[in-house]
């Protein structure tokens, strides 16, 4: 059973990604549902895989001499994100019938995001190294594929092409890892794997533990690969919403907490981890402070959130950092599909331009303030739960420096939820406007999402038992729902952040009165908007490379002769080598 | 039923004469009588007939090679051995070639010199059975000369035009260079050894400095035709000015035959040292020049404009991960290695053909409005120029009018690119798999340089994808015409390969396996 449950969860999508762009661009209609049925059964088969959760390797294809096998494993952790990406994936495709109606290339928009959640849930549920490499590029080149969805505007082609590259690069740490970890275990399996990593000598373990750090950071746009993820932001909202930020971004974490058995002992492992996370999380609250562009700063958010998230597996909170990885797909999701309806209906990105949205699309406005109470952390919304989780993990097991540094994100995500729901809902309208609130389909959507905002958190019991039961390896202990409720409620770490976040509320309500404090942070409100340097990083790699293409370009000279002369300069070379090598003439 | 593996090379020998004559005939019949040419193609149909009935001994050496290996024809002194490598060779050249003639028959309609084209790129097939499974080393020579003869006449095949002119002879004079040192290493070895036998050869050998000196005679002489950096300099040029048809046929064989052709030459002079064990020294000095080929090609082609010139230079980069695999397989006898870099080798023919062809169909569809061309107001223009160079930017939107064209140009290239799940990845593992397997950190590293290097190359081919995609035709795709199914046929075929290798690498192990086991025992692992 659960084997055609996998079946289904990937090839379904696979296969209406084909159908949808078999139908053609003259019938979008059609286009439309039939995107929107095949995603939804996909869902409804990732819903009932999590009754069939085991440890247990349910399909295995053999793929090949060199290529291992092809191998499933509905585990707690799989089934839980396959349903997140098929979830979140159909309700980004239902939210999209309103969104892109009357785009062209429609086909081309569908295709992907049906292949993109397929291979998002292979990615999961696959439990060999190849496989996953292979899915996890497949995301890469679906999410490449939709940033520059528009390809005549440059700065998609750029942003689609900058995720590409940024994400390749990370990969090769993954790539090298896998192989290095398939040349010392003889296997593909991530199980063999993790049972015999720490017979693996220390020096190869740390080449995979750290290369599947670097492929995680890039994946999930972490320090220093960042950079990525805010100009991601020129994909249709949707794309956004599904890919980066509920989905494709949480790989990375995945794949950390996925791999944490085999690394948590590799020296300087987890304190990389943690410096990963947090920096970023401090970066990125810091860059959201500041952005005027409603996606950027959602974009940075989420890399910030992200951080949390890593930040917890590098204390060794697993169950914290999926339980808030769970949170903020859906929250996150919410907010983008939110500020899609917004942007679809105002037109622009530009917070400035925006304001006293709140009248007119009242729907939107207390679905984004859901989303955005509980990116800021308030009790009872699930973004809640999870976020004092992965606190209260780092206060017990983590440097004390550390914690202070998420206590203080913790208080920034706040203050700058609150400057952006503001911005873009509050006060009042700039200018005569026609807004309408989002359409029916929207509107499904958002709902359904928003009462996941309030609910998911409940679901921390039996997540934590499917987690426990079908990962050995981990050694995780499963607690109720309750326990989880009394263990954040009477926790020193809980008080103290929703302290630090009622100060980050404070600060931006009575921000006029601290003018003062804000004048003197100017210049970091500038290198902050800079993007702190690692913008102009990226710009010196790429323009060091064409520079150096350029260099060589005069030796295809076109002269015959010269041809010759290279002809007999590789024998020279190789006649030297040869001397050298052999001791001839020595 | 057996057929001798002979008939790959001789079938299309003896009939490509004909092809030409009926080509001719018809020309005459044409002059005399004014009939009209179009009913009559008859050199595209014999020689569509020849390859595809080459396919009955490709397929009944294949049977007879599971049941022993190598075959074995000899003809006085003249032996051919034909092995794994052979059967791959043949695979590749004989599926290329079937396609590209299939491709070339609404694409060359109405040229001058049709029936040559045909002529050639028959015997061609034919010439490279047989460089495949020479069994001494000068008649390795001689099969590998009459492979350049005919693809000369093939690049040229414009022969009005200066660039394509220009490209003929610097082909002609380079690869005459090489030639001469093979030659060169050949006489070395006969004169060492009495014998140019490369069974009676391999494995007996001491390093003497005159062997040595005829190896690297033959890396860089055969390495011309292979394009190693910085013996090159020939490519670009000659790909960019053939006829699409025969850039696929250079790109994605040809220059692969001087591969096998060297691998061959250096098997020969493989000798084993005091443990006998054999000495590898020739892996670590491929496995440079691919990091240079790697580089270089992908640098180079950054920098392009042309379409055509784009892939020709993307050709160097991918060649250098056929050596490295190669390489590694010689340096570390690691059977990955060999079977990665045979699975690459046809990938990359699969790859590279489609880009070619889909491009050649593009070339052939925006022929008339290509932007190259001057236009002058208020006069027809005298015919449709095909083989105009085209650049990326004549390309955009191409998507809106030629969906199917710019799926397969995008599959192509990003299969090219290394994406999974792409053919291209999946040989690329394979020769990553071995070099890890090594243990030794310079491979690895040279793996993850590679990696690096499959990354930048995304540089170039996702633009051009996204080009393809833009919503804003170019004047160029504007004024397109319509593009024969004839020319679909064989582009659908490719793409849905490479995709379905991407899924199912193991489709092919019966081809790249014992390719990979045979290449191993050449350098005697």
């Amino acid at each position: 059973m659960a084997a055609i449950l996998i079946l289904a969860i990937i090839g379904l999508p696979w296969l209406g990604a084909v159908c949808v762009w078999l139908v053609g661009d003259q019938r979008p209609r059609t286009q439309h549902y039939l995107a929107a049925g095949f995603s939804i059964a996909a869902g409804l088969a990732a819903l009932v895989l999590l009754l069939f959760v085991s440890a247990e390797t349910v399909i295995r294809i053999p793929a090949g001499n060199f290529f291992g096998d092809l191998t499933f494993v509905p585990d707690g952790l799989g089934a839980f994100l396959a349903a997140v990406a098929t979830i979140v994936g159909c309700l980004a495709v239902i939210f999209s019938i309103d969104y892109m109606r009357g785009e062209e290339q429609l086909g081309r928009y569908y295709s992907f995001i049906l292949f993109f959640i397929g291979a998002m849930a292979g990615l999961v549920l696959t439990s060999s190294l190849l496989f996953l490499f292979v899915f996890w590029e497949i995301t890469a080149l679906t999410s490449y594929a939709l940033i520059s969805f528009y390809n005549d505007d440059p700065k998609a082609v750029a942003g689609g092409i900058k995720a590409l590259i940024i994400t390749q690069v990370g990969g090769v740490g993954m790539l090298a890892g896998a192989l290095a970890a398939y040349a010392n275990t003889g296997s593909y399996e991530i199980g063999i794997f993790l049972e015999k990593a720490h017979t693996l000598p220390a020096a190869t373990l740390s080449v995979i533990a750290f290369g599947f750090l670097i492929a995680a950071a890039a994946k999930s746009a972490q320090t220093p690969f960042h950079t990525w993820l805010p100009d991601a932001m020129e994909a249709p909202t949707p794309v956004s919403a599904l890919i980066h930020a509920a989905t494709m971004v949480n790989a990375g974490v995945y794949v950390l907490a996925r791999f944490y058995p085999a690394f948590e002992d590799v020296p300087g492992w987890r304190t990389a981890v943690i410096l990963v996370g947090s920096i970023s999380a401090l970066l990125a609250a810091l860059m959201a402070l500041v952005a005027n562009d409603l996606k950027r700063v959602l974009a940075y958010s989420t890399i910030s959130q992200l951080g949390y998230m890593v930040y917890a597996i590098g204390v060794g909170g697993v169950f914290a950092s999926q339980f808030h990885l769970l949170s903020h797909s859906v929250f996150k999701a919410l907010l983008f599909l939110a500020a899609g309806a917004v942007i679809h209906s105002v037109g622009t990105r530009d917070m400035r331009q925006m304001g006293g949205l709140g009248k007119d699309m009242p729907f939107t406005r207390s679905v984004f303030i859901i989303g955005g109470l509980a990116l800021a952390g308030l009790p009872i919304l699930n973004g809640f739960w999870s976020k004092e989780l992965v606190l209260e993990a780092g206060l017990v097991d983590g440097p004390v420096w550390a914690f202070g540094l998420m206590v203080f994100v913790a208080g920034l995500t706040a203050f700058y939820t609150y400057r952006m729901t503001s911005m873009v809902f509050g006060g009042s309208s700039p200018a005569e406007r026609h807004i309408h609130d989002a359409g029916q389909a929207m509107k499904a959507s958002l709902g359904l999402l928003a009462i996941g905002t309030l609910t998911t958190w409940l679901l921390a019991g039996p997540f934590g038992q499917m987690l426990s039961t079908s990962l050995p390896a981990h050694q995780l202990h499963a607690v109720g729902t309750w326990v989880v409720v009394e263990e954040v409620v009477t926790a020193p770490a809980t008080l103290l952040a929703l302290g630090v976040i009622a100060l980050g509320l404070a600060a931006w309500q009575w921000r006029k009165h601290l003018a003062g404090l804000g004048r003197l942070l100017g210049g970091f409100g500038q290198l902050a908007t800079d993007g702190f340097g690692f913008e102009s990083l990226n710009r010196g790699i790429v323009n060091a490379t064409l520079k150096a293409a350029d260099t060589i370009r005069p030796l295809q000279t076109g002269l015959l002769n010269w041809n010759v002369v290279g002809i007999l300069g590789g024998l020279v070379v190789v006649l030297a080598w040869l001397a050298w090598s052999t001791g001839i003439g020595r | 039923m057996t057929i001798p593996f002979y008939w790959l090379t001789v079938l299309p020998l003896i009939t490509s004469p004909i092809i030409y004559l009926a080509g001719r005939i018809r020309l005459i019949k044409q002059f005399r009588n004014h009939v009209n040419s179009k009913i009559n193609n008859l050199p595209y149909w014999i020689s569509l007939l020849v390859l595809l009935a080459c396919w009955i001994p490709f397929f009944s050496a294949y049977q007879q090679l599971k049941i022993s290996s190598p075959l074995i024809f000899s003809l006085g002194e003249i032996s051919l051995r034909f092995d794994g490598l052979s059967l791959l060779l043949v695979a590749v050249s004989l599926g290329l070639s079937t396609l590209v003639t299939l491709f070339s028959g609404p694409y060359l309609r109405g040229e001058v010199g049709e029936e040559k084209y045909y002529a050639m790129l028959t015997a061609m097939t034919g010439v490279m059975a047989a460089l495949g499974c020479a069994g001494d080393l000068f008649n390795l020579w001689v099969w590998f000369e009459a492979m350049a003869v005919t693809s000369y006449l093939l690049v040229v095949f414009y022969r009005e035009e200066p660039a394509s002119l220009e490209a003929g002879i610097k082909y002609v004079v380079q690869s005459a260079t090489g030639s001469v040192m093979i030659l060169l290493g050949i006489a070395l070895v006969l004169a060492q050894t009495g014998t140019t036998d490369i069974a009676a050869l391999a494995g007996k050998l001491d390093q003497t400095p005159q062997l040595l000196l005829a190896g690297a005679l033959f890396v860089i002489g055969f390495g011309v035709k292979t394009a190693l950096v910085p013996l090159h300099t020939w490519l670009p040029d000659a790909h960019t000015q053939a006829p699409s048809g025969i850039s696929a046929m250079l790109s994605g064989v040809v220059i692969e035959a001087g591969l096998v052709a060297m691998l061959r030459s250096l098997g020969a002079l493989t000798g084993l040292n005091g443990d006998g064990i054999p000495i590898a020294i020739w892996g670590p000095i491929l496995m440079t020049f691919g990091i240079f080929n790697m580089l270089v090609g992908n640098l180079m082609a950054l920098r392009q404009t042309l379409v055509k010139r784009l892939l020709a230079f993307s050709s160097l980069s991918h060649m250098g991960y056929m050596i490295i695999g190669i390489g590694i397989a010689m340096y570390a006898h690691e059977a990955a290695g060999a079977e990665g870099s045979m699975f690459h080798l046809l990938n990359h023919g699969l790859m590279k053909g489609l880009a070619f062809l889909a491009v050649g169909t593009l070339m052939y569809a925006l022929g008339e409005a290509s932007s190259h061309i001057p236009k002058t107001e208020g006069i027809a223009q005298p015919v449709a120029q095909p083989h105009a160079p085209l650049a990326i930017r004549d390309l955009n939107g191409a998507s809106q009018r030629y969906p199917w064209m710019a799926f397969a140009l995008s599959i192509a290239v990003l299969g090219l690119g290394g994406l999974p799940p792409l053919a291209g990845f999946m040989s690329k593992w394979q020769i990553f798999v071995a070099g890890f397997s090594t243990h030794n950190l310079w491979i690895m590293l040279l793996v993850v340089f590679a990696a690096l290097n499959s990354v930048l190359s995304l540089g170039y081919y996702a633009p051009l994808v996204n080009a393809l995609y833009r919503k804003q035709p170019s004047q160029a795709v504007l004024a397109g015409g319509p593009i024969p199914h004839m020319m679909t046929v064989p582009l659908v075929l490719m793409g849905l390969l490479v995709i379905l290798l991407g899924f199912w690498p193991s489709l092919v192990g019966w081809l790249t396996g014992p390719a990979g086991g045979a290449l191993l025992k050449v350098f005697g692992g």
